[in-house]
Parts: structure tokens; sequence; C-alpha cells
């Protein structure tokens, strides 16, 4: 029996081809899209779970109430990761671990600018990162000692061993190679190039040393021995801070490393999700695609009907059951969801190498791995199951004497819930192209809004080595200028695209002194305001012939929180010390682009600080500019690499969360776009089969072509505007939520509602019209002869 | 009014050739009610549908009013057809969707006749027709012969010159038939001019001219004498 089905299905799928290749098209193309995004969430959701204890390891938040709102952020005192381990039972281990630090490495005449991360021995035993060489009990327990990672060593060493190794750090520590560890997976929140102890940070950092609880300088990982000590643990983190110093403002807590990278987001000191709503928007999507390519195939099947009426019948009256015939029925869907699935491995394959490229991550298909073949194999099953199961029941519900005798399937009934299934695809292809519309919208509209200063022409260069001599920056400085090539040049501790740094030192006349302000501050040297193309709305900048030592930049936003009338000359305190604000500068992007901008405070610094800014001349070439100064630093500072930035390159960054949803949401939504027209157009040719006699009359009668295209076009711009008037609210309330995340947000506008109505019914008529179009050329007559 | 000369059809499949007509020469004069026999295959029904400008023939010509139809392309075939003929079919091909009325209305809404005008020629045709209380019920709720007049009320609703009917009883009863029949023949007398199709010898005597077709030629032609005296 199954030989046999499995041979009509063959001969079924081949005698109908143009049928099966519509199918098979769109389920391939559902069934791709689906296996991508599922990768694709797989991999997001996989991030930091390569270690074996993720379960019980912890990453350590801290809270603070500033300005009235909790901030959580995970900066923590370089002291707390002891403490913790002291002080609180259950805790297995713990380590502090600095922030990712780009630093110079070399060994002979190989140097290179890497990430360093500086930690402790129990990093090793938190994430078990694969030791390849070296022994794993003593890895950062000498403070002079490094280990590196696989591609690092390669890189220094090339096929050299390098245990026991002598290499340089900064060119001024010598470094001793204990051990190689295994690079870290893309999706592994902590990513390295050399691990470093924490000794030789504190010898770096002398600020850093001692018992220091007020400052928030690192991270702390904890992983306990199991998570029924979770509650009390986190319990006792949170008062430690202030326990060990009286008036910090610190609460500490412990946040799952598991969820450390998509739950990000906190509000009032509690998470609130993050990258995760991004994802579920994904895994949403997935299903919903491979949804559409069911319904599809629905449509198809059923629209075929007409055609196995016939067979369904003549295997009835010899005897085959209901039963017999869904399987038969499920059999067919099955085989095809199987072949279309061969398809979609091609396709996937084929857009696997340019999707890794357009999101910069490296996504692979683990062929080797058998949890993979099951959900691929349980994928196609489900398919095969969904998409064929109305039509198997709807077929297998035929009454063979009415089919034998000949009757025409009025198929009312299945005509409704076929064009419900239209309607289903329609309002979902609707809502998509009013999310996109928004979602291009919202990013234009941030892009295009004025960000403070001008971030063309403005490149970045971090200063290390000579370049931290005032002396040598100046010559530098000077010979910029001089040549043309620049027309500003200024320095700053903080890049001007990063936040950061930030502190609650700062009092003005009038300040509640129980009111606790969080202030960004900035260190920067003479010029920054012309160099970064900032505006000041008062006061003026900090400049060479003014005594700047004691004066003070506030932005407009730190001004407003003042309340003083006239800022400019005020006497103001910072950290106890007097100061004296000079100018208030217009509020400029500095952290996220979508929220208000935070309060900030500049001073100048004669120590170079950790970015260098230069205003190229906007009548010179940028390229020629560029080498000019590249040439020029390489000349002043020939150990380190240059390392520019464009500033309006860095600053697109800030952009990339939107710019994937955007991107996913506009190729996937295209995908789900074209299977619908696929089944629209499936449709359009049972319509026209259904009512060709009708049709024929029409024309015998007189009506024309066009008459014609009119009359059977129509009905499915009703189904259409139907799916229109549906997804209008439901679109609505989607893009409503997504925008209400933003402070910076545009007003919902007709547009992306006209956008998803024209292109909908334009889609729509394009797909039926190569259908109606046929028939309304066909002879009448051909139709009728037959009746 | 109509002259058709070496008029030729072929249809083609992948493996074989069937001539259907073979060098049809034939002439229907104004007013005349002629009727088209042959047994099954005879291409009597493919004649009518390239008369009817449904179906195109290889070659020969089709002079309809002086005008010759074949060089005509689809729209001008169209609106010919339209403006100047009705047809009656075996199956009667009303829309089951469309009330008596609407089907009757629906060629003049094809040739583009004001809304009231409609109005007026469909009623009436319907009270001509004597289905005056079907006006508002759909085909399937009438019987065959009350769904032929309906057909004939469309046929007829745009007052062609040319009404073709092809086996217009087939599906009957022979008291219905009659009835269409004799409605044919009212019609004819009234000036319209008819070519049917027919199996039925007693349907053909209603005619004035009986032509015979056999392997798509023409075998034979009789004058029917009764039918042409009652006419004089």
């Amino acid at each position: 029996m199954f030989k046999l089905n499995l041979s009509i299905a063959l001969r079924s799928l081949w005698k109908h081809k143009g049928y099966t290749l519509i199918n098979v098209g769109g389920l391939a193309i559902g069934l791709a899209s689906c296996m991508l995004l599922l990768l694709y969430v797989a991999y997001e959701w996989g991030y930091d779970k390569q270690f074996s204890n993720y379960k019980t390891t912890y990453v350590t938040y801290n809270n603070q109430t500033a300005n009235g709102t909790i901030l959580s952020f995970n900066a923590t005192p370089g002291v707390l990761a002891e403490a913790v381990k002291a002080e609180i039972p259950g805790v297995e281990h713990a380590v502090h671990v600095s922030y990712p630090d780009e630093r110079l490495l070399t060994y002979n005449r190989n140097s290179f600018k890497k990430t360093a991360l500086f930690t402790g021995p129990d990093f090793f035993r938190i994430f078990d990162f694969k030791v390849l060489k070296g022994n794993p009990a003593v890895l950062l327990k000498n403070p002079d000692g490094v280990v590196l990672s696989q591609s690092m060593a390669k890189a220094l060493f090339g096929n050299e061993d390098p245990v026991n190794k002598t290499i340089k750090l900064d060119n001024t520590e010598n470094l001793k190679v204990e051990g190689v560890v295994a690079d870290a997976p893309k999706n592994c929140s902590i990513s390295f190039d050399y691990l470093l102890s924490w000794t030789m940070f504190e010898k770096i950092n002398p600020w850093a040393k001692g018992n220091i609880w007020g400052s928030n300088f690192c991270m702390t990982f904890v992983q306990l021995k199991d998570n029924s000590f979770f509650d009390k643990a986190n319990t006792q983190i949170h008062g430690m801070i202030k326990a060990k110093e009286k008036g910090s403002n610190g609460e500490p807590f412990l946040h799952p490393l598991s969820k450390w990278h998509l739950y990000s987001t906190f509000e009032g000191g509690k998470s609130v999700g993050g990258k995760i709503q991004q994802l579920q928007i994904f895994f949403m999507l997935a299903f919903c695609i491979l949804l559409i390519a069911c319904v599809n195939f629905m449509n198809l099947s059923t629209a075929r009907s007409e055609k196995r009426s016939k067979e369904v019948g003549v295997r009835k009256a010899i005897g085959s059951s209901r039963k017999d015939l869904i399987r038969q029925f499920l059999m067919e869907s099955v085989l095809l969801s199987l072949i279309s699935m061969v398809f979609a491995f091609i396709l996937l394959e084929i857009a696997l190498p340019y999707f890794n490229g357009l999101l910069g991550i490296a996504l692979v298909i683990e062929y080797s791995s058998w949890q993979f073949w099951t959900v691929l194999l349980l994928l196609a099953l489900f398919t095969g199951i969904i998409a064929g199961s109305y039509p198997a029941f709807y077929l297998s519900s035929f009454d063979p004497i009415k089919v034998l005798k000949g009757f025409t399937l009025s198929g009312n009934s299945s005509l409704s819930i076929r064009k419900f299934l239209v309607v289903f695809q329609f309002v979902f292809a609707a809502c998509l192209i009013i999310c996109i519309t928004v979602i291009y919208q919202q990013l234009n509209y941030i892009k295009n809004k004025p960000i403070g200063y001008d971030k063309n022409n403005l490149i970045e260069i971090p200063v290390q080595g000579n370049l931290k001599d005032p002396g040598k920056f100046q010559v530098l400085k000077d010979e910029l200028l001089k040549s043309g090539y620049a027309s500003g040049v200024s320095y700053s501790s903080r890049t001007i695209t990063g936040g950061g740094n930030n502190g609650y030192g700062v009092s003005w006349p009038g300040k509640n002194p129980e009111e606790k302000i969080l202030v960004n501050y900035r260190n920067t040297g003479y010029d920054m305001i012309k160099t970064a193309g900032m505006e000041l709305t008062a006061g003026r900048d900090f400049s060479i012939g003014h005594a700047d030592s004691t004066s003070v930049i506030i932005n407009e936003t730190l001004a407003k929180i003042m309340g003083i009338k006239d800022p400019v000359g005020a006497k103001i305190t910072w950290d106890d010390t007097p100061v004296t604000i000079i100018g208030v500068v217009k509020d400029y992007v500095f952290e996220s682009p979508y929220q208000k901008t935070s309060a900030l405070i500049m001073s100048h610094t004669k120590y170079i600080g950790s970015a260098m800014l230069i205003r190229v001349s906007p009548d010179q070439n940028l390229s020629k500019a560029v080498q000019f100064i590249e040439d020029k630093i390489k000349t002043l500072n020939p150990e380190y690499p240059v390392d520019k930035h464009f500033v309006n390159e860095d600053f697109e960054m800030k952009f990339q969360n939107e710019k994937l949803l955007g991107t996913i949401s506009n190729w996937f939504g295209g995908f789900a776009i074209f299977i619908s027209c696929l089944g629209l157009l499936g449709l359009a040719l049972y319509m026209a089969e259904q009512r060709k006699r009708e049709i024929s009359i029409r024309k015998v009668l007189g009506a024309d072509s066009l008459n014609i295209l009119v009359l059977l076009n129509a009905d499915f711009i009703k189904l259409v505007l139907i799916a229109n008037l549906i997804a209008f609210p439901l679109g609505y309330v989607i893009v409503n939520k997504w925008l209400s995340g933003y402070d910076f947000r545009i007003g919902i506008s007709v547009l992306p509602f006209a956008v998803a109505f024209l292109l909908s019914i334009l889609i729509a008529l394009l797909t039926v019209s190569i259908q109606s179009f046929k028939v309304a050329k066909a002879n009448p007559i051909d139709a009728l002869k037959y009746e | 009014m109509i002259r058709i000369e070496n008029l030729e059809k072929v249809y083609k499949t992948e493996e074989i050739e069937t001539t259907a007509l073979n060098g049809i020469n034939l002439h229907v004069k104004e007013g005349e009610f002629v009727s088209i026999m042959g047994p099954s295959g005879c291409g009597k029904s493919t004649l009518l549908n390239v008369m009817g400008l449904l179906d195109k023939p290889e070659s020969g010509s089709y002079r309809f009013m002086e005008t010759e139809l074949l060089k005509l392309n689809d729209r001008e075939r169209s609106n010919f057809r339209k403006k100047h003929m009705g047809f009656v079919f075996q199956n009667f091909n009303l829309i089951d969707e469309l009330t008596v009325f609407e089907n009757i209305e629906l060629p003049l809404i094809y040739n583009k006749i004001p809304a009231a005008e409609r109005k007026r020629l469909v009623n009436e045709i319907i009270e001509r027709m004597n289905i005056v209380n079907r006006s508002g019920h759909f085909p399937q709720q009438l019987s065959g012969g009350q769904q032929q007049r309906v057909a004939v009320a469309r046929a007829l609703v745009t007052k062609p010159k040319l009404v073709l009917a092809d086996e217009p009883t087939g599906n009957l009863d022979s008291s219905h038939g009659n009835e269409v029949m004799e409605l044919l023949c009212e019609l004819n007398e009234t000036g319209t001019t008819i070519v049917m199709v027919t199996h039925s010898s007693h349907d053909a005597s209603f005619s004035n001219r009986i032509i015979n077709l056999k392997d798509g030629h023409v075998i034979s032609e009789k004058i029917n004498k009764g039918r042409t005296e009652e006419l004089i």
C-alpha cells in the first residue's frame, strides 16, 4: 500500500509540474527563510552558554540611584570579587575582569594592537576555555604571565611554540607566555586576544590598588556551588558596597550569565529584556513565513481538488476508506515538503555567506550534529503535516456517488476557507510592509536629527605611545594645521561617540545636598568645540590665551538641571574644587541617539587624553589629507599602528540594532510577500478554473478582455482590501509599541499605511492578472462545448 | 445577409489533425430560418461557432452584410458579435449566480446601454416571453423550458440581426421543446434571421431551409416548402 501510495504521489506531482513547481518553490523559500532565521535565533540564544557551568555563573550588575532613577551597569569595585569569595557562602569562584582594552603586544619584530583582558586565575575555573598549551593550574598566577588566544599565538609566533617565550606589552612591560587557549566563539560576550594578570593591571593603573570601594571600574563574575545558594548570595552581595564604605551609592546584584547578552536592559534596577525582544520577533517571523508557505500549499492543493475528485470517487467506490485517503494525501504533502527541504538547503547554503556578511556573524550548518538533523526532520514533517492536513481532510470528504456522476464542485465552503487563508497571508504581508516602512522612517529620522556636532570629515585617533607626550602632540598639531590638511586638532579623555566616565561630584549653589545627580565628565584639550564642530549657546571654548585650569564648559541639559539663569561666570564645585563655568555647549549625542542627552561637564587638561580629534579641512581631498595625517603620526609614533577612525562611521555603529532589524525584516518580509503571491496565484488559478464557464458565457454575450479582467481581479482586490482593514489596527499597535521604546521617535503617519495599501493592491493585481489575462484571452467556446 | 465561401477549419492535436469544415459554401438571406443537420462530428457546431465569431477558421471568407468578418481582430469581433448576434445554447448557459432579470440584462451592459433603457428593454422582453413572475428567480429555480425562454430572451434583448441556436431543444422534453421552437418561429416572423443546429428533424421542420452536413461538407440542401409557403 505504501509503495502504491508513494508511486501515485510521485506520478501525481510529476503530472502537474506547474503546481508542483509553485508548491515546492513556495515551501522551499519558506523553509529556507525559516531555517535561516532559526539558525540566527539559535546563534543568539547560544550566547555565553558554551561554558560547562554557565547555569551557576553570574555577572555582577550594580544599581545606582541618580537624578531620581536607578541606573544599572556591570561595573563594580575591583575588590568586590575577593570579598564575595571570602564572605558569601555558596560561592565557588569569583573573579574580577577588566573591560576590553586594546594594547600593543610585541614579539621580535611582530607587533599587534589587540584586545587585552586583565583578570585572575579563577577566570579559567569559571570560563572553561580549552587550554591548548601550558599548565591550566598555574595560568595567570604570576604577575608577568600572559595567556594568548590561539589566533593571537599564531599571529605572533607562527609555528613556534610560544610557551615560556618573552613578549612586550606597550613596549614597556616584559611578559612571559604561560599558555595558549582556544579562540572564544563568536557568540561569546567575553572576547579577548590575550589575558593578563590582575597584578599587572594594578601595576599599570596604580590608582586601582588597595581597598577601594568607591570606584567601579571592572566586571565581577561569580560562580555558585549550585543555584540553591542564589537567593542568599544575591541578598548578601546587595548590601556589600554600602557596608564597606559608608555613603557610597552602589547596590550590586547577580545577573545570570546566560541572560547577559539577551536581557541587558534594566529599568528601575530590574531586568526588563533587551535583545531578546528582537529575537522573539525573528522567531515569530520564522514561523509566520513557514505558515504562509503552508497556507500556500493548502490553497493550491484544494484548488486542484476539482481535478482529483474523480480519483477520490473511484478509490472510495472500490473500497478505500477515508483514513487511507487521508494517509495518501498527507504522504504527498510530506513528500513535497521533503523535496522542498532539499531545495531549501541549496538556497540556505547560497544565502548563508551573504547573511553572515550582512550581520557580521558566523552562522554555520553543523551537518555532523544529530540535533540538527532531528530538528530538520521534525521541521519537514511538521511542515508536511500542517500543509497537508486541510487538503487531506477536504479531498477525502468527497461523496463518491456525486463525484462519479460528474457533479461540479461548487466548493463554496472550501472556497471561503481559501479566501480566509489568502486574507490571512495578506494581513501578514500588509503588517510587514507597515512595520518595515516605520522602521525605515524612524531610522531616517534619527540619522537626520542634528547630533550637536559635525561628524563628517572628522577623524579620531587613539592616543598611545609618543602621542601621550604633550610636547610631541603640540608638534603634530602645529604641523597638521600648517599643512592646511587639518583645520582643527584637539583631544579628549573619551571618544566623542562613546559614553562612560561619570560621577556625582558636581555641586552648585542651591543644589539639594541629598539629591544625587549623575554627570558625565570629559577632560579635553584646547579648541575642542571648534574641532568637533559643536555649538556654544553661551560663553567660549577653552583656548590658549586664557588660564583655563579651573574653567568648565557644561551642556544644555546640565544647565537646565542647575536652573541657574545665566550660567556663564557662575561658580560651582566639582569634587569639592571650585570651578567657573565659561561656556554652555549645545547638547551633543555621545550615548544613544535615541535617548535624551545626559548631563555633561568638560574641563581643560594638559594631559593628552585617550582620543585625538582631527578636523580635515573641507576644501582638502579627504584621502590625501588622511594619508598625510597617517604619515605624520607614523613618523612621530612609529611603534604603534595609527588606527584611525572616521567619526561618522563610528557613529553609524549606534544604529546597528535598528539596521539589523530593518535589513532582516526587509529580506524576510520580501520572501513572505513573494510566497503570499504564489498563494494568490494558486487561488487565481482555481477561481479561473471554477469560473471558466461563466466567463465564456459573458464573452459570448459581448464582454471584452478588459471586462473579464476587471471581473476576475475585483474579487481579489476585495480580499486584499479586507486584509488591509485588519492589518491597519494590528500594524498600528505593533509599531506604536516598538516606537515607545525611543525618547526621540517619529509620529505614526498615514504614509506606512498608504504604502502597505498601495503595494499590496499592486502586488495582488500583478499576480492575479497573470492568470486573469490568460482566461480573458482564452477562446470561450473551449469551455462551453464540453458541457 | 451571410455569404460563406470555401470555409476550412482543422483541429490539431499533437498526434492527429481533424478537418471539421472542408470548403463550406453557404448563403443565408435576411429573414431566413436555416437549420443545419448532420451526424455527430460532421462539423455543424463548428460552423455555428465560426458564424458566431467564437471560433476562427483556417481559410475562406465570411461576409456578413458586406463586411468581411474573418479579417477582424479580437476586439472588433467582440464588438460585432455583441451588436449583431444573439446565441441560444442547448444547455442554456445561464449564469447561476445571476437572477433572470440580471442574466437578460448582461448583454445590454456589455453594449453600454444606459440603466433606465436597460430596464425598459429587459421588462419588455420578459413580458413578451411570458416570464414576468420569474424575473427575480435564479436559474436553478426554473424548469428547463423556462430556462431556455430566459436564454432566448437574453439572445433577443439586444435586437440582433442574427440568432444562432445550438440544439435549443436538446435538453428539453417535447412540449417544452415545441414551446421554444414556436418562440423562434415568432421571432423569425418579426424579421430576425435564425441559424439553428439540430439533430431533430421535427425541430428542423420549423425552418425554411435545411442544410445537411457530413464530414465537413455540405451534402444537401432542402427547401422546407410547407414553412416557406406558410411564410408567403
